[in-house]
């Protein structure tokens, strides 16, 4: 009996003793399981999906959407605080190329849709409009399609959760003027000035343009003067009347800031109601299918004429990853990529990086991490291969200039690279009828 | 020498913006002659130019047309939808407040240009004409050839509305409204006939505008917002009601343009004209031609 009780004794301690074992294992199993993965991470595009830069806007958006599957295909960004792959889930927000409505545009983003990220952005004006809500409400913006310099240096707001992941107007300005001075000048002005025109947008960007050429003339005392220099307003589509003023004072070479379908009638125009028979030189913005588009509408009187950009779909073979790019986004969407797209498909895939390195999705801390970011170049290629930013937020892109010749065979423009030597696909070639702004 | 350059290129100057005032002319026509007739402004009328140059873009695109020649289809599929606007929207709100017509027309405005834009994206559309290139040179002058046909257009079409207001029944019956409804509708003119005949006509020449517009630069869905604000300008300024108003304040308002642009820089294009028209009400606050009906 003793032995019976002594036995049922120690067999309810061991069965007390299991219980609480598996207790313990079922609890620490319960503790250290992940997260559910409920949470994504919603990345705001800023873009012009209707408006004057419709066609800009929608390139932003299928490259967005391209470089979001790509990375969800792979399981998402890994975050740390989640022990996680999170997808991304890409919100869209439409500015309609108006400061007002990208005002409302980001605050629905940023108040509404509970954004982590905002990303895009096109046309100075706007964004310069519509990041201030981000400023305050303190919401990482890397801004790709904007120009002026002033997104990232203002000096009224604090503008440490701006990035700006796109070349800016002294960019533009400084590789124009460089192959001005450097390749056009010893062909059509060998013992004189270089005779510039600007005819630029009335607006931060095109400002920027305008005065970064007068600035760096000055600062490196280029042989080059600036003959004339015309404002047009955002939209405006008739350009006679400038540039009339422009042709009187004979340039070599006129320098057009502006977007893609005012660039494309200004030249047409030039050429052809005016007959100032130059070289006009469009902004990388215009590096589109549709400015080539309207070009090749306008048929072979714009034969080699030039285009600033950094991003060159049409241009040949430079680049492995533009030309898997462009094989993609083609197949996808059935149109060739363009600009603004390639440099909102970068940030995307900067943003997602930053994210993994932040290990989080609290804002400060990616702010942080993209400060930080050292990314190998994708497809808009950097100094040193890296992309970084500076103490101002800003990257450094590589831009080249491009010259676009007319193939009366097929009726379409293909453009070539004349400048840097190390990218030269091509010599740059005056246009058969051009005459030189001292004749 | 360097004073006959400047005025070389001031007369160059002078020139285009008398030949883009032609374009104007026919814009402000149209809603002089809604206005005249109907007593109504018409503020989506920016919204028929668009139209009408889309209109020309798909005609002469589809059926490899001469954008000239599809001017006549834009004017009467536009006329046709002017016709149509006229009947279903404005006249159940003619008559009962200026608010409600005016607050109409601002639905039209969002309701057009958001349709357009669905069905024919954003995307700047130009209709290349067979003169594209050519530029002829008279005298120091030098201008594209499709400006100058736009310039005859205009003249063409502009004499055609004279004399259709002059010479037939149907214009007489249009003047009669204009003057006095009631007195016209008791000498027996079916008066809400010549409503929807006038605004199909207006919204036509506005097509007509429209036509030249994306044959010389381009058209988008939110194209006919500017010009719509100038066509208001030009009838104020010209004086309302009043054709030859409208014709030569289209001229007028285009040169001062091309002066404005040309002395100040081109902020200051759009800025200028409602500045001479701010001036011209002070002075002469019924226009140049003051107001009349439509004669």
């Amino acid at each position: 009996m003793r032995m019976d009780k002594g036995i049922t004794k120690m067999a309810t301690a061991v069965i007390i003793i299991v219980i609480v074992i598996v207790a313990s294992a079922a609890a620490a199993y319960i503790t250290f399981q992940p997260k559910p993965v409920t949470r994504e991470i919603r990345i705001g595009l800023v873009a012009s999906l209707t408006g004057v830069s419709a066609d800009v806007g929608t390139d932003m958006k299928r490259a967005s959407i391209l470089a979001v599957d790509e990375i969800n295909e792979k399981g998402g960004v890994y975050v740390k605080e989640y022990n996680a792959k999170l997808k991304i889930k890409l919100i869209e927000g439409d500015d309609r190329t108006n400061p007002q409505e990208g005002v409302t545009c980001v605050k629905k983003l940023i108040l509404e849709d509970n954004v982590d990220v905002l990303v895009g952005g096109f046309s100075s004006a706007v964004t310069y409009a519509s990041q201030v809500p981000a400023i305050e409400n303190k919401v990482p913006f890397v801004i790709t399609g904007a120009s002026s310099s002033l997104v990232t240096r203002r000096t009224d707001k604090d503008t440490s959760y701006m990035f700006h992941y796109c070349t800016i107007t002294d960019d533009y300005s400084t590789t124009i003027v460089k192959f001005f001075a450097e390749t056009m000048k010893p062909k059509v002005a060998p013992n004189r000035n270089f005779k510039l025109a600007i005819l630029y947008q009335d607006s931060p960007y095109g400002q920027g343009c305008y005065q970064s050429s007068v600035d760096y003339i000055k600062a490196k005392n280029l042989p080059m003067d600036i003959v004339a220099s015309e404002k047009f307003k955002m939209g405006d589509m008739d350009f006679h009347t400038q540039l009339t003023k422009i042709a009187a004072a004979k340039p070599d070479a006129v320098y057009h800031a502006g977007f893609v379908a005012d660039t494309a009638e200004a030249i047409k125009e030039g050429l052809v109601d005016i007959g100032l028979k130059t070289v006009y030189i469009a902004v990388e913005c215009c590096e589109d299918p549709n400015y080539y588009g309207l070009m090749e509408k306008i048929g072979p009187v714009v034969d080699r004429q030039l285009l600033e950009s950094k991003f060159g779909p049409f241009a040949g073979h430079y680049s492995n990853a533009v030309d898997a790019y462009k094989e993609v986004y083609t197949k996808r969407w059935g149109i060739a990529p363009g600009m603004m797209g390639a440099d909102t498909y970068d940030a995307i895939y900067l943003v997602a990086l930053a994210i993994e390195n932040a290990g989080t999705l609290d804002k400060a801390k990616v702010r942080d991490a993209i400060e930080k970011i050292e990314m190998p170049q994708k497809l808009i290629m950097m100094q040193g291969g890296v992309v970084k930013f500076d103490k101002n937020h800003e990257i450094a892109p590589i831009s080249f200039v491009e010259q676009i010749f007319y193939d009366s065979k097929t009726k379409k423009l293909v453009p070539y690279i004349i400048y840097p030597d190390s990218l030269k696909q091509k010599d740059f070639e005056l246009p058969p009828d051009y005459k030189a702004g001292g004749s | 020498m360097a004073v006959m350059l400047e005025a070389a290129t001031l007369l160059q100057v002078l020139t285009w913006g008398a030949i883009l005032g032609c374009i104007y002319v026919l814009l402000a026509s149209g809603l002089n002659l809604i206005f005249g007739v109907l007593k109504l402004v018409n503020f989506a009328h920016g919204e028929f130019i668009m139209i009408g140059g889309y209109a020309s873009y798909w005609v002469s695109t589809l059926l490899g047309l001469n954008p000239y020649v599809s001017i006549l289809a834009s004017m009467a599929v536009v006329g046709l939808l002017g016709v149509a606007v006229e009947r279903l929207c404005f006249r159940r709100v003619l008559g009962t407040s200026k608010l409600n017509e005016i607050l109409l027309s601002l639905g039209l405005i969002f309701v057009l240009q958001n349709a357009a834009a669905m069905m024919w994206t954003e995307y700047p559309r130009g209709a290349h004409s067979p003169f594209a290139l050519m530029a002829v040179q008279l005298g120091i002058m030098r201008i594209g050839v499709d400006w100058l046909v736009a310039a005859a257009v205009t003249a063409v079409i502009m004499s055609g509305f004279y004399m259709l207001l002059r010479g037939t029944k149907i214009g007489r019956a249009m003047r009669a409204t204009s003057q006095n409804r009631s007195a016209a509708m008791l000498m027996g003119v079916n008066v809400e006939r010549i409503h929807m005949f006038t605004f199909g006509l207006g919204t036509a020449l506005a097509a007509a505008a429209g036509t030249l517009l994306v044959i010389t630069t381009s058209i988008t869905p939110y194209a006919g917002s500017v010009p719509a604000l100038k066509a208001f300008a030009i009838i104020i300024l010209g004086g309302l009601g009043s054709t030859a108003g409208a014709v030569v304040g289209g001229l007028l308002y285009g040169i001062v343009e091309g002066s404005a642009v040309f002395i100040f820089g081109g902020t200051w294009r759009d800025a200028v004209g409602f500045i001479i028209l701010i001036l011209v009400l002070i002075v002469r606050p019924t226009g140049l031609f003051g107001e009349k009906a439509v004669t």
